[in-house]
């Protein structure tokens, strides 16, 4: 539309041409614009409101999974984000009194500034994503973590965490495995995994086949071959996705934190109890893997245990924290894109010279939604991230 | 654009092609485009209504098999809340009057109002893809997690709901901004027509219980789509979340049906009554009382889905405060028609049946709210009779009350006045047959949504259908006659009832801004200003001054 003369168009003086015909005048367009973004705001608060709603409920049902899985989130990445958020927040409020101003360049640097910290936060939040994505941490279903919450490495359920090649359950009664497969053929049906005989060492083969590292998991001993187990055996033996069936053995290959392409041999077995030799005496206690895993968690401290609960497989439903946590950022992370569409609309708009002191309402409802936008994430960060 | 376009002339001939009404931002036209695609819908979910009742002629088999019987109920269903029931009153009727009873001459934001109505054609073409891509056969609730296994069309039907929602929550915004902001100064809260009272109060509930409807069917279809969890107890999620969630929404929304209609009621009852509306602040207060309760009753639609007992005492207690401003309204539209002039054309035909109607499906309304009562009476035809005498009995009556009653200023035409109190008639005698046998059935046990019934509920199922298909037939008559009208019918005058709000003092059909000048705004309801003219058709009474527009 060019219409040149259109400032004078009616009885309303002179006034910028976005003054649709309808108001009584500016002022009126403008108030009309500003009840109408805090009701689409209230509207969004709701929108929003039945996610912090399950996140309440599952929390108030599981602080456990709560309480590991945070660690799974980092909060050097959450901080910095909170951080870009306030700037952009700061610069879209100045970007605000720039376009009441009439300072074009001010407002079109402020705009800049919001934009620019949009992109940023995206991209820092897709850094966030991929690892997850990359370790399975994800929603729902597909939560299959690769890691504990402290970091070390886990079997995964669907043996398909990146670098680790091979893993078996290994069924110590029945002497052979269960599940499983091994190098080679590990995406075919692990019918055949090649493994014989009782496991009872574990062992560390290099690439050149050699022992490296071993652990054994029998009374009495622990560790091997004078180097310390990665991570204690029960945790493995405790990871319900790894062994389902109760006292079983498992072997894992993989060259997670070794170079040259090592293979990791794990093996978790719990021996059946010795039949006591005389009916008359008392048999000899056996402890299980559960009254082992007992006995250390009492006598650590707080701390370490917490350390060791982090370093453990996750607890059940440890999933719903991520379907929460996927569902609350990627909401948010969507509620930014249409900002940064929004802002780059707005900026376009400045660089044409539309916005007057007589007319800015849509940067100035731009700033508001995007003050919410910055707001959801001001209690995201801690309620995600913070949390103990 | 031309700046030819003659701002004088009636909004339906001022500019032509379809062009002109697909790009129109005129509120008038898209209300007029809503009812039209709404009255579509209509036909729809009675179709499925009917064949529904069909089926239920006899026990076991009749017209279709099970899973089209699930099919049928479900899309019935979805068709009339989502399509008709919800939008019917405030983006159809509510778009065409709100601003010409504010003297206003559009919404606050005619573009968003037409995005609106997009949203709602987007909206209904994904429930006709549900529709015809495998059906549906959850109910309209979508109730986790069967709505998570079955093999229908959940997704299309989802997305649209969802859609429809955003329809609703930015006609609500629109409606809310334009009554704060587009109010004459001489027309105080008080001096609004009740039927704006109630707009409003619905507009309010528009925004701030369709949001989390929104979220809960993003939540489903992330659900179905991805396998999230929330809802799915295989993966450690709440299935009866979902229902607290649908509800929180679900609930409103019945009064988002309801509280429009008592607005069109008001008008129509004191209009037809001649005589000013009884306790009129108790009438604007209670919209905007039924709005408030509206969000604190949700969990009385959990009584078994295993609440604790003191949040269904505490939904049960508060279950029955939502009689109280539903009493008030209801004495309060019997003392308008006490000692009035009362007219029996057809707009009060249907307020009539509306108040009957609607004491019947308030006052069972509370025996549901009963908690040892409801569950025996949970999940049977009781509970469908009785939501059908509220959405049914009285807002679809209420709406299409409001329709005869608008339809003149509207369309400039008449429609033919005995037809329509002959289909008026025939309205309420088939309602009152379909519905009346379900109260007895569900009474006895018969549990809603079967295919199957013992031979004993047969009785009651016949009348019901017969009443059905009398009903189905009187509204497809008055759908025939109205569009009959369009071409046929008398030039309507500019005031045929004799009403005193402001849309009457507009032009019949209103003129692109609904008033060539600004309105004056008389007194509400002061029917001593107004005098019949013997060819049809009322006029304000020349020395009857205006009231001076700086109010009181
Ligand atoms: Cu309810």
């Amino acid at each position: 539309m060019s219409q040149p003369h259109d400032d004078h168009h009616d009885d309303h003086g002179h006034q910028s041409r976005f003054i649709q015909h309808h108001y009584d005048d500016a002022q009126h367009q403008f108030d009309s614009g500003k009840l109408g973004i805090w009701f689409f705001l209230v509207q969004e608060i709701l929108f929003f409101s039945a996610l912090f709603v399950a996140y309440i409920l599952y929390r108030h049902h599981h602080p456990e999974i709560y309480a590991y899985a945070h660690h799974y989130l980092d909060v050097k990445w959450g901080a910095i984000n909170t951080a870009v958020l306030i700037v952009s927040s700061l610069s879209a409020a100045w970007a605000v009194r720039c376009a009441q101003l009439a300072q074009r360049r001010g407002l079109i640097a402020c705009l800049v500034i919001t934009i620019v910290c949009a992109l940023g936060f995206l991209g820092i939040k897709t850094i966030e994503y991929s690892h997850k994505i990359h370790e399975h941490i994800l929603w729902g279903k597909y939560f299959d973590p690769c890691v504990a919450s402290a970091g070390n490495h886990l079997l995964n359920k669907g043996n398909n965490c990146p670098g680790v090649k091979t893993s078996v359950v290994w069924d110590g009664k029945a002497g052979k495995a269960k599940s499983g497969c091994l190098e080679g053929n590990y995406d075919q049906n692990p019918a055949e995994p090649g493994i014989q005989g009782k496991c009872e060492v574990i062992e560390v083969v290099g690439a050149n086949r050699r022992p490296i590292e071993a652990c054994e998991e029998v009374p009495g001993k622990s560790g091997g071959h004078g180097k310390p187990a990665k991570f204690p055996c029960y945790e493995l033996a405790l990871n319900p996705h790894v062994c389902p069936a109760g006292p079983a053995a498992m072997v894992l290959y993989g060259d997670h934190g070794h170079h040259g392409g090592a293979i990791e041999v794990r093996c978790d077995a719990v021996p059946a109890p010795a039949a006591p030799a005389d009916a008359f005496a008392d048999p000899a206690h056996v402890p299980t893997t559960g009254e082992r895993t007992f006995a250390q968690h009492k006598a650590k401290s707080k701390h370490e245990l917490a350390h060791e609960f982090a370093s453990g497989p996750p607890p059940e439903h440890t999933n719903m924290f991520f379907s929460i946590y996927f569902a609350m950022t990627g909401l948010h992370g969507i509620h930014v894109l249409v900002g940064v569409f929004v802002f780059i609309w707005l900026l376009w708009r400045a660089i044409r010279g539309d916005f007057t002191p007589d007319y800015f309402g849509p940067v100035d409802y731009a700033a508001l939604y995007w003050h919410l936008v910055d707001l959801i994430w001001i209690f995201l960060f801690p309620l995600l991230y913070l949390i103990h | 654009m031309s700046a030819a376009v003659d701002t004088n002339a009636s909004y339906l001939t001022a500019t032509r092609g379809w062009k002109s009404w697909a790009y129109t931002l005129d509120h008038k036209r898209i209300g007029m485009m809503y009812l039209f695609g709404i009255l579509g819908a209509l036909l729809l979910g009675g179709a499925f209504a009917l064949l529904v009742r069909a089926e239920l002629w006899s026990p076991g088999h009749t017209i279709a098999g099970k899973d089209a019987y699930n099919k049928f109920f479900t899309l019935h269903g979805a068709v009339m809340v989502f399509l008709v029931i919800i939008p019917g009153l405030p983006a159809a009727l509510g778009n065409m009057i709100l601003p010409i009873q504010l003297g206003a001459p559009d919404v606050a934001f005619p573009k968003l109002n037409l995005t609106s109505f997009y949203l709602w054609v987007v909206g209904a073409l994904l429930l006709l893809v549900a529709v015809f891509t495998g059906g549906l056969d959850t109910g309209w609730t979508f109730y986790t997690p069967y709505s998570l296994q079955t093999q229908t069309a959940v997704i299309p039907a989802v997305l649209g709901a969802f859609v429809l929602g955003f329809s609703s929550i930015f006609t609500g915004l629109n409606f809310l901004v334009t009554i704060h902001k587009f109010r004459p100064k001489a027309m105080g809260w008080f001096q609004m027509p009740l039927n704006l009272w109630a707009l409003y109060s619905t507009a309010l509930m528009q925004v701030l219980a369709t949001p989390v409807l929104g979220i809960t069917l993003l939540l489903l279809f992330v659900e179905r789509f991805m396998h999230i969890g929330i809802f799915d107890p295989n993966l450690g999620g709440d299935p009866v979340l979902f229902q607290h969630f649908f509800w929180f929404y679900s609930h409103p929304a019945v009064y988002i049906m309801i509280v429009p209609a008592m607005g069109v009621i008001s008008e129509i009852t004191t209009t037809f009554s001649r005589k000013p509306i009884f306790g009129y602040r108790f009438i604007a207060y209670s919209s905007i009382a039924l709005a408030l309760f509206s969000f604190l009753v949700w969990g009385h639609h959990m009584f078994v889905s295993g609440q604790s007992k003191l949040a269904n005492m505490v939904f049960s207690a508060l279950t029955f405060s939502v009689g109280i401003p539903s009493a008030i309204k209801v004495f309060n539209w019997v003392s308008t028609l006490y000692k009035g002039d009362i007219r029996l054309q057809t707009p009060m035909l249907y307020a009539l049946s509306f108040l009957i109607m609607f004491t019947i499906g308030g006052l069972t309304g509370i025996f549901l709210a009963i908690l040892s009562i409801d569950v025996q009476l949970h999940d049977t035809y009781f509970v469908v009779a009785h939501f059908h005498y509220v959405m049914m009995g009285s807002t679809l009556i209420a709406f299409i009350g409001a329709l005869h009653y608008w339809w003149p200023k509207v369309t400039g035409k008449m429609y033919p006045e005995r037809v329509a109190r002959v289909a008026a008639i025939g309205v309420f005698i088939g309602f009152n047959l379909t519905f009346l046998p379900q109260f007895v059935m569900g009474s006895r046990g018969m549990p809603r949504r079967y295919w199957d019934y013992d031979p004993e509920f047969q009785i009651f199922h016949q009348l019901s259908t017969v009443g059905a298909f009398l009903l189905g037939l009187s509204l497809f008559g008055v759908v025939c006659y109205l569009m009959w009208s369009l071409k046929y019918g008398t030039k309507a005058p500019q005031n045929p009832w004799g009403g005193t709000t402001l849309e009457w003092d507009a032009p019949t059909p209103p003129t692109v801004f609904n008033f060539p000048e600004p309105p004056e705004i008389h007194e509400l309801y002061n029917y001593d200003d107004l005098e019949e003219l013997p060819e049809g058709g009322w006029v304000r009474k020349p020395s009857t001054g205006a009231k001076s527009s700086s109010g009181h």
